[in-house]
């Protein structure tokens, strides 16, 4: 592989990384609040974090775009008060491939929740437990291999992200091109053997994650 | 023990539960068939829900005032349970279970109370396993002991001996007269079985479709016998 | 049973509507050809207002295909159904003609255009010559992708020729088609692009900053011809020659494009 190839590979790993790490807390936060309890609007949030997983990409690309662009309500006060972009910048990669990958992690991850018998928290609860206490020594343990899986889910949609992606931070060489991103480009220039190259790494990556995706899932079966 | 449950009232799927009673012995059981409301009693005392209205009082502090709006958090109320199923933490090792309601602080009478309560449900050679290799006996004393290593003001156990069979209940039996009567916790004892009651109970709350028919003594509600039956003085 | 045959009844009724519509279209084409013209994405309002006429005189019905040239040729070499290819470069022509897949004697010379560099409406900076784009006010430059769409392939000849490329090849925001780089300065993310002057004509939030003058700015041609595997060559023919009429140069050169020496 050539030293672009490296720099595509390399970028699209870290930026997938980060964004997965990033939603991880707020995710768990969300998921666990839909799996254990009940509030007016529940249904409200429950679509909206549902919507990225059933909207076109590019759909929820332009909303972000709207949303994020140096004219856009957050854009707009991130551009004026803080100086920085996030269209066209690496930060608006992370947006988008959060934003398509959280879903899919609230999704595991509640699962994972409502698998946890509520009898247990409340046994901690009788032996003086505290609400934290109850969450990170017996909900969150116990759910933890559904949240990991979930995260390992996460990070692949965030690898292999597109749509949104290219609206919200374009198709910059070096500096915003994923590997989908890079593999588009290539095909359009007609440069179909390169082209193929990172479709196989892309391929080889998204195998070993999903793979150990499910090693996660039956262990915890197991167990 | 001083257990007042005054006006209480639960709506449950097919009926109310409706209770006020006042409990004063030892160890007092609430008797009733399966789906009578029994585990929802307990459910009440420790505070995992909520009544429509009820006031609750254990040694004279109120618990539950749904008129005050008081509701002390389970965590407060220093009140044990053991379920049916006993729900052992099954990431966590016998140890680990064990130790998890007790106090931090107090180390060497932690110690010595620890061993002690060992040594009564004779569970010392299990604290290295990890509960899915116990037996079904096994798991009962290990929750059982995990509930009174919080040193509890109550211990409420929801039909703690229904899962085994007859050999083994008349096995664990033994275990609890000893904690009745080696650590004096109040406890309250949900059955369906009137040999449990006779044996270990000396009060008894008997309650049907979530009303209570009966509270006294167990030999005035019980025929003694070898397969004693709640009869009903004066008919119904 | 009953409820089996209403099941039966209303798929039936389903099927019978749906083929509906394509019968009644089927019965419309007889009479009026549909022309699939891939044009670069520069010329679709100019298309779009010739197409109006143009419909109304022939009867034919235009169906255009608006994109950045290399993707139209791509797309033409993998056998789309295009009748006319309308091209922002003679490369891309070429690159089809070398594959035989145009019809020999029909390719012409039409338009040509210039380069101007746009800024949104509120930005705040001026330009007084090109070499101004290195302010550092100046974070993102919209340009077409450079290897392979036109107007990028224009932009990057002219920054080049100035010896400024290297130096603003960071600030480059490379997009899809021109129009996609105009549509980044009209939204404010990019803060200067590099579109045509028809471009700049047509949009509205967008203002002039620097003009390349026709002289200095690379050559840019806009051929014109019959694609070979058309089912409608005569439709398709009698739309170039449309194109290259008195009447359409007008409109052309109303929207600013320029009419290539040839068709004078």
């Amino acid at each position: 592989m050539s030293a672009e190839e490296l720099q595509i590979v390399w970028f699209t790993a870290r930026v997938a990384t980060l964004s997965t790490v990033l939603i991880l807390p707020f995710g768990v936060a969300v998921a666990w609040l839909l799996a254990r309890r009940d509030w007016y609007g529940k249904s409200v949030v429950e679509t909206l974090v549902a919507l990225p997983l059933v909207m076109p990409p590019v759909a929820t690309g332009l909303v972000l775009l709207k949303l994020l662009g140096r004219r856009g309500p957050l854009g707009g006060f991130l551009h004026e008060h803080f100086g920085f972009d996030i269209v066209f910048t690496w930060r608006g990669v992370m947006v988008a491939t959060a934003a398509m990958s959280f879903p899919l992690l609230v999704r595991a991850a509640r699962i994972a929740f409502q698998g946890v018998n509520p009898r247990l928290e409340q046994i901690a609860s009788t032996l003086g437990a505290s609400y934290a206490r109850v969450f990170f020594t017996i909900t969150l343990p116990l759910a933890a291999r559904g949240i990991v899986a979930g995260a390992l889910l996460a990070f692949s949609r965030a690898l292999g992200e597109f749509g949104a992606t290219i609206m919200v931070a374009g198709n910059i060489p070096g500096k915003t091109q994923t590997i989908s991103l890079s593999i588009y480009s290539l095909v359009q220039l007609g440069h179909d053997r390169e082209a193929f190259r990172l479709l196989i790494v892309s391929v080889v990556i998204a195998f070993v994650v999903v793979w150990g995706s499910e090693l996660f899932y039956r262990r915890r079966d197991r167990a | 023990m001083n257990l007042r449950l005054q006006n209480v009232r639960l709506p449950l799927a097919h009926f109310a539960l409706e209770l006020d009673a006042e409990f004063t012995g030892q160890v007092a059981a609430v008797f009733g068939s399966s789906g009578a409301g029994k585990t929802s009693v307990l459910d009440l005392i420790a505070g995992l829900r909520h009544p429509q209205s009820a006031r609750i009082e254990l040694d004279g502090r109120a618990l539950t005032d749904t008129a005050r709006g008081v509701c002390v958090p389970t965590r407060q109320r220093g009140i044990g349970y053991v379920p049916q199923d006993g729900a052992l933490f099954p990431h966590l090792s016998v140890r680990h279970n064990l130790h998890y309601g007790a106090p931090r602080h107090g180390e060497g009478g932690g110690k010595s109370k620890f061993g002690h309560v060992l040594d009564v449900l004779e569970i010392g050679d299990l604290v290295n396993r990890r509960p899915q290799s116990l037996s079904g006996g096994e798991k009962q004393r290990v929750a059982l002991a995990r509930a009174l290593l919080s040193s509890p003001r109550l211990l409420l156990l929801d039909e703690p001996l229904a899962a085994l069979d007859q050999p083994l209940k008349l096995k664990i039996m033994p275990y609890l007269q000893r904690v009745r009567d080696e650590f004096r916790v109040p406890m309250i004892y949900v059955t369906h079985n009137a040999n449990e009651v006779m044996a270990l109970c000396d009060e008894v709350l008997v309650i049907e479709q979530g009303k209570q028919i009966r509270h006294g003594a167990p030999g005035d509600l019980f025929t003694v016998s070898d397969d004693p039956q709640f009869v009903l003085r004066n008919g119904r | 049973m009953r409820k089996m045959l209403a099941g039966h009844l209303a798929c039936g009724v389903l099927c019978f509507a749906s083929a509906m519509p394509l019968r009644a279209n089927e019965v419309r084409v007889a009479h009026a050809t549909e022309l699939n013209v891939y044009a670069a994405a520069s010329l679709s309002d100019v298309l779009r207002e010739l197409s109006v006429n143009y419909e109304k005189q022939t009867g034919d019905k235009l169906l255009f295909n608006f994109s950045a040239s290399s993707t139209l040729e791509r797309q033409i070499e993998e056998g789309a159904p295009a009748d006319v290819f309308f091209s922002a470069d003679e490369e891309k022509m070429d690159a089809l003609e070398r594959k035989g897949l145009l019809l020999p004697g029909t390719r012409h010379r039409l338009l040509s255009n210039a380069l101007v560099i746009v800024a949104p409406t509120d930005a705040a900076w001026q330009l007084t010559s090109v070499f101004d784009l290195t302010n550092a006010a100046i974070a993102h430059i919209a340009i077409a992708e450079t290897q392979s769409v036109p107007a990028g392939i224009y932009a990057k000849r002219y920054l080049s020729k100035l010896g400024l490329w290297d130096k603003l090849a960071d600030n480059c925001v490379p997009t899809e088609n021109v129009r996609a780089a105009l549509a980044a300065v009209e939204s404010g993310n990019a803060d200067a692009g590099l579109v045509y002057q028809t471009d700049a004509r047509i949009a509205k939030k967008v203002r002039v900053a620097y003009a390349v003058p026709v002289a200095e700015g690379p050559r840019i041609s806009y051929p014109v011809a019959v694609v070979k595997g058309s089912k409608a060559v005569d439709a398709a023919r009698r739309f170039v020659d449309y194109l290259r009429s008195d009447a359409a140069l007008q409109v052309f050169r109303k929207y600013g494009f320029l009419i290539s020496a040839e068709q004078h």
